[in-house]
């Protein structure tokens, strides 16, 4: 039985780089908003601005669930698509 | 089947080290992506800690008064550099600005925590670092990098001595 990922590579065999660069930069936004959050919950909490530090926290958990929600998208490593 | 066979001979540190190029580079890619999941999650802990710290650690405000020094041991203009002994050693500036008005701020920048000093030239308080500047009279920010102002302590003057105490808003100092 084929699932997506495999209707994916028979179609548009191609498409792995576009995927895997969209990915990345995906991950890299990610990774650059979580820096961002971090940076600013040092400045505020600080100063005893805990609430920020408490929405920033839970943003950044957030974000960290996303990029492994977008591992799921990885293309197969380049043998074992072959093998399929 | 023939290929599994002959993949299932192939050494893991042959598997570590592909010959061809763009096998490398396509399994590095992976593993680059997996590495920022990483460091996203890395983030997030950060974050995670530094709130849950700030809960349940928040910084004790201080408490009581305490004796700095005489009044006639720092001259208008003059400023004398103190430390509160307790949970944490903290640099204070005590500044004597006209007749009887006195302020006293942390001597740390809010900017990179570098010392500030009183620029009794200018009247303002200085960060020799970047360049910030500060109110003499209320600590807040005038120019440069700082973000926030200055915290300040109250000052009561009682009997020719000087005392500090946790600075509130509704307060007047002397």
């Amino acid at each position: 039985m084929s699932d997506f990922r495999e209707a994916q590579n028979q179609a548009h065999p191609n498409k792995t780089n576009t995927l895997m660069v969209g990915i990345i930069f995906l991950l890299i936004g990610i990774v650059g908003i979580q820096i961002w959050l971090l940076y600013g919950t040092l400045n505020n909490a600080l100063s005893e601005n805990q609430g920020f530090a408490l929405a920033a926290a839970i943003g950044s958990f957030v974000f960290f669930f996303l990029a492994l929600f977008l591992l799921k998208y990885l293309p197969d490593a380049r043998g074992k698509s072959r093998r399929n | 089947m023939a290929y599994n066979s002959k993949e299932k001979e192939t050494p893991n540190w042959k598997k570590d080290f592909p010959v061809k190029k763009d096998e490398a580079t396509h399994v590095s890619r992976r593993e680059f992506a997996k590495f920022l999941c990483l460091l996203s999650g890395g983030m997030a802990l950060g974050n995670g800690i530094i709130a849950i710290k700030s809960f349940a650690f928040p910084s004790k405000e201080l408490e009581g008064e305490h004796f700095i020094c005489n009044t006639s041991d720092v001259a208008i203009g003059q400023t004398k550099e103190f430390i509160i002994e307790g949970e944490k050693n903290i640099p204070y500036l005590l500044i004597h600005l006209s007749e009887g008005k006195w302020r006293a701020f942390e001597q740390k920048c809010t900017h990179l925590s570098c010392a500030v000093r009183y620029n009794a030239e200018i009247n303002k308080i200085e960060c020799p670092c970047h360049k910030g500047f500060f109110d003499a009279d209320t600590g807040t920010v005038l120019a440069g990098p700082p973000p926030r102002p200055l915290p300040q302590l109250s000052v009561h003057i009682k009997n020719e001595k000087v005392y500090v105490s946790a600075y509130k808003e509704s307060k007047t100092i002397s």
